[in-house]
């Protein structure tokens, strides 16, 4: 008995989504027009009716011609409204531009164009993703279409985890031109971010850290007792050089440690054995991060992918990637 | 979500505007120290937006509530009447701008200022007021579309959204207004009873008619479906006193219907002659706050809440708070047939005197009765005596204990009330059963519009006495002494004391009397056509438009102008948007390309004027230097947007037609 009455709502959103999907199907520009907008009074307008009734009231008592003009004509004001406020978001063109990558747990921005369609000035529009479905309601922008024919505006979502997240419906909505009056859109412009794990901290860089059965802490630490001087190629971490010997007059040199078979950086998924999946990623990609930030080339191992040793934007984006998208383990 | 966002200051503003245009008429009407709160109120809020000021904490505004109410309870003793109801949503407004935070607060207040200027109406429907409601309405709508956005702000941005959306809602009022049923009062309401007006009071003492001589207020307006009374016909009685008590006239006990005054209410109660009636006309009385009417004499009135009086008056089932219209109908004595014989408390009624006072007059009324003069021949003996020795005047001087007898045999100076009351005073003293008559007589007919207008100082007091071959019959002792009175009216009798009260002597100038009069008869169309529009007009006007009054056609006529006005708006957003024109230039090359397509010379999509200059050119010689100065005037215009450029290549174009025409 509980149960089904909790799957009502449940089953209800089920049933308008996929109506919504029909009406109005995903795609990445949209241009509003009445099978895709909707119109109901809002409460200040349920209030103003009130507010008529009384007039009427007023009217009728006192048998006063002028006040009945009066709610008859604030009546006949509320019947266009709904006009005014559905022509406002009528044939209003949205488009996506393009959506950022975000973090787990921040939020994820989309760029939107927003245009006129035609040649009417358009007021007070809002674009947001409504609370309900998981938009904070508050992060939404306001523009209006006055001077200008279009305008590129900036919507942003919270995403809680990592991979593909397809965003929900943006809601477009306004109340020109007296708030007593609200006209929606639910679209659907087809916003699919890419969410990189949360960072985790998981301690300096594996520096010099082989994989190998337990005590992987210990070797983690890499070193500082360096073994020889290579002379500096570009793309060598920052951190290597060997800026002792370059203060005292001579060359830019490299340390070069010899703590394993292989010098360079791996952030390797073995190395943290013994924690869960999601904090293995998220402590992998806190180190991405990090040795990006410190110029130190790194590699990614993860079960299935390996990514050589590199630095620049292409190749951390590359690392995310391959983060984010690294498969959910069961449960 | 909205109600955590603060107001902005031209929000702010825009509510306060709003609220000043609602209140500013009952400013008047209200205590002055509401005026004050409003205005300190706004001061605080404003402060507290400077962020000089916090607003209010809840021990301040639970204080404010508090001093609110009493001050309330000490200004106003009732508390079920109009003013303080008023006087209350003044004082609801105030306090609510104490704590106006969030635009839910904002359009409450905005709102109610909707119903804050609308009570305005409830006091007032004039023009004036009617033209100012329409202002009040402009600004708070026009506030409430300012609400929501800083660009929507301005003032002529949200002044004009609002002028135009009202605008468009007009024709949906006109046809609600013609067609939505009128139910009548659903419950009692509080009037404004406290509202001052002239006019004639339930009681007479001297002085009260030449009081009423210094107002030219109006106070009944007529129009008549038919023939028009002359002037000596029109005596419009509103109130009969047959009470005397020695000084004041009154209705006395048992005529007041909530005294147990027989008063016909239903239509179907009054046995109406077989003849038709001799008059027909409506009549739009101005505000009186009581019942009695005003017509002629044998009144019935079809009107819904109107009753008829065993004295031959009209009354009203509620008293008169704010203009009323009302249908008569009235009947000449010839068609009433034998009059009825006086009942005996009647009699006794309408021969009642005070046990003492006036003795000169009990012995010289009294030597008619015992002379054997019959009730006619006593009536013009005493009339002939004012006749002769008598003065007119609105300035009489003031009469000591014994007032008839100081009047008849001493001052012998009076007004309309001193030749009633003395002359009802001896023929009862004579014998004879008579009664003081209230109410107007005369007026002024307004020949544009055809309706005779009675203002308040046409109030008259005229006498009735009962034979037994007519019944009551109406003496006007007035006439007696001044004739013109009664044919031209107040103004022509007493020339010389007329509105003597008044600052300046306006009347004398003739202009500004046409000027009012033209004034009063926007007014009368207006009363007739607006404030007075009532049921009975409503089924006619409908009956008129649609010939016959069905739910069907009703519904068509509610829903058309509703379907038409929406598609017009629908049209106008339509036509708005089919995007921007093109510019002159553009359209101007464009005709000219029209032309040359006429002439066999296509240009092709995509290529430039330049280039079509060219291939004109070569194709057609003699078009080349049109052509190339068109192009250049065109481009000049176009791409550099030079003025110049663009006239004369209009000019290049009107004249190229010309040339061509020629050839």
């Amino acid at each position: 008995m509980a149960s089904s009455i909790r799957s009502l709502p449940d089953r209800w959103r089920h049933l308008t989504r996929r109506w919504l999907d029909r009406r109005a199907p995903a795609a990445r520009r949209v241009t509003l027009n009445h099978g895709k907008l909707f119109v109901l009074p809002t409460r200040a307008g349920l209030t103003f009716l009130l507010v008529v009734l009384l007039l009427w009231l007023l009217g009728t008592n006192y048998e006063n011609n002028l006040v009945f003009a009066l709610a008859f004509l604030l009546i006949s004001l509320f019947a266009l409204l709904p006009v005014h406020t559905f022509a406002n978001l009528s044939r209003l063109q949205l488009q996506l531009l393009e959506t950022r990558p975000a973090f787990a747990g921040d939020y994820a921005e989309a760029q939107l164009s927003v245009g006129r369609g035609d040649g009417r000035a358009r007021e007070r529009l809002r674009v947001f993703w409504p609370q309900e479905a998981g938009g904070d309601g508050e992060q939404g922008a306001e523009l209006d279409l006055i001077e200008r024919h279009s305008a590129d505006l900036c919507v942003s979502l919270p995403v809680l985890r990592r991979g593909r997240v397809r965003a929900p419906r943006l809601r477009v909505e306004s109340r020109f031109p007296m708030g007593l009056f609200y006209c929606w859109s639910l679209v659907d412009l087809d916003i699919e971010f890419l969410v990189y794990p949360q960072p985790k901290s998981a301690g300096s860089l594996p520096i010099g850290a082989v994989t190998g059965d337990g005590e992987s802490e210990q070797r983690i630490r890499g070193g500082d007792d360096f073994d020889t001087l290579k002379p500096y190629r570009p793309g060598d971490s920052l951190r290597h050089v060997a800026w002792k010997q370059y203060a005292g007059g001579r060359d830019l040199y490299s340390k070069s440690y010899d703590s394993g078979a292989d010098a360079r950086l791996w952030l390797d998924w073995d190395l943290l054995a013994g924690r869960d999946v999601e904090t293995r990623l998220g402590n992998l990609c806190h180190w991405a991060l990090q040795a990006e930030r410190e110029q130190c080339a790194y590699g990614l191992r993860l079960p299935g992918t390996t990514i050589e040793p590199s630095l620049g934007p292409a190749h951390q984006k590359r690392v995310l990637t391959a983060l984010a998208l690294f498969p959910v383990q069961g449960g | 979500m909205e109600s955590s966002e603060r107001l902005p200051r031209e929000s702010l503003l825009w509510i306060f505007a709003a609220q000043f245009a609602a209140l500013l008429p009952q400013f008047a009407m209200l205590p002055l120290w509401i005026v004050g709160a409003w205005g300190f109120a706004v001061y605080w809020r404003l402060e507290v937006f400077r962020g000089r000021r916090d607003l209010p904490g809840r021990t301040v505004k639970l204080l404010a509530v508090v001093v609110a109410v009493g001050g309330l309870a000490l200004s106003y003793r009732q508390w079920f009447a109009l003013e303080p109801m008023v006087a209350l949503l003044a004082v609801s407004f105030t306090l609510k701008n104490l704590e106006l935070v969030s635009l839910r607060d904002a359009f409450l207040s905005l709102l109610l200022s909707y119903f804050v200027a609308a009570t305005l109406f409830v006091f007032e429907q004039t023009i004036p007021y009617a033209v100012y409601g329409v202002i009040c309405v402009l600004v708070i709508t026009a506030a409430l579309a300012a609400q929501t956005g800083s660009a929507g702000a301005r003032p002529r941005r949200a002044l004009g959204l609002s002028l135009r959306l009202l605008a468009q809602a007009v024709p949906l009022m006109v046809v609600l207004f013609i067609a939505m049923p009128r139910l009548g009062p659903l419950w009692a309401v509080p009037q404004n009873s406290d509202a001052a007006s002239t006019g004639i009071s339930d009681s007479m003492t001297p002085g009260d008619f030449s009081e009423l001589s210094q107002s030219d207020e109006p106070a009944l307006r007529m129009s008549f479906e038919g023939p028009v009374p002359p002037p000596e016909q029109r005596y419009w009685r509103g109130l009969v006193y047959s009470d005397f008590d020695g000084r004041r006239w009154s209705q006395g006990f048992g005529v007041d219907h909530r005294e147990g005054g027989r008063v016909h209410w239903k239509e179907s109660e009054r046995p109406l002659p077989e003849v038709g009636p001799r008059y027909r006309y409506r009549v739009i009385q101005e505000a009186t706050n009581s019942q009695w009417l005003f017509a002629m004499v044998r009144p019935d009135s079809p009107t819904e809440g109107v009753g008829e009086t065993a004295d031959g008056r009209l009354l009203k089932r509620k008293p008169v708070y704010s203009r009323f219209a009302y249908e008569v109908r009235s009947w000449p004595r010839e068609t009433l047939g034998e009059p009825m014989p006086l009942g005996d408390f009647e009699r006794r009624r309408n021969l009642q005197l005070p046990a003492d006072g006036n003795p000169r007059t009990r012995a010289w009324a009294g030597e008619f009765r015992d002379s054997g003069l019959d009730a006619e021949e006593i009536s013009a003996r005493i009339l002939q005596f004012y006749n002769r020795s008598f003065v007119y005047t609105l300035k009489p001087p003031a009469l000591g204990e014994d007032s008839v007898d100081e009047f008849l045999f001493g001052s012998r100076q009076g007004f309309c009330e001193h030749f009633a009351g003395s002359y009802v005073f001896a023929m009862r003293a004579a014998g004879v059963p008579a009664r003081v008559v209230a109410g107007y007589q005369g007026g002024e007919w307004v020949e544009q519009e055809q309706y005779l207008l009675v203002r308040q100082y046409d109030a008259h007091a005229w006498a009735e006495i009962w034979t037994p071959a007519r019944g009551w019959q109406r003496v006007d002792p007035t006439a007696a002494v001044s004739p013109e009175r009664i044919r031209d009216g107040l103004q022509s009798a007493a020339e010389e004391e007329f509105m003597g009260d008044s600052l300046l002597p306006l009347h004398r100038i003739s202009v500004l009397n046409r000027l009012r009069l033209q004034w009063d008869m926007i007014n009368y169309r207006w009363y007739r056509a607006v404030v007075s529009f009532d049921r009975e007009q409503q089924e006619s006007t409908l009956q008129r438009l649609l010939g016959e009054i069905s739910p069907l056609r009703l519904a068509i006529f509610l829903l058309l102008p509703v379907a038409a006005v929406l598609l017009g708006v629908l049209a106008w957003i339509w036509w708005n948007g089919r995007g921007t024109r093109a510019p002159l230039s553009s359209r101007l090359y464009r005709k000219f390309c029209r032309r040359l397509a006429r002439a066999g010379l296509e240009r092709h999509p995509g290529e430039a004027p330049r280039d079509f200059a060219c291939r004109v050119g070569e194709q057609r010689p003699e078009l080349a230097p049109m052509a190339e100065r068109i192009t250049a005037a065109f481009e000049k215009a176009a791409y550099a947007g030079d003025p110049a450029a663009e006239k004369q290549l209009r000019r290049l174009l009107r004249r190229w037609s010309v040339v061509r025409g020629r050839q």
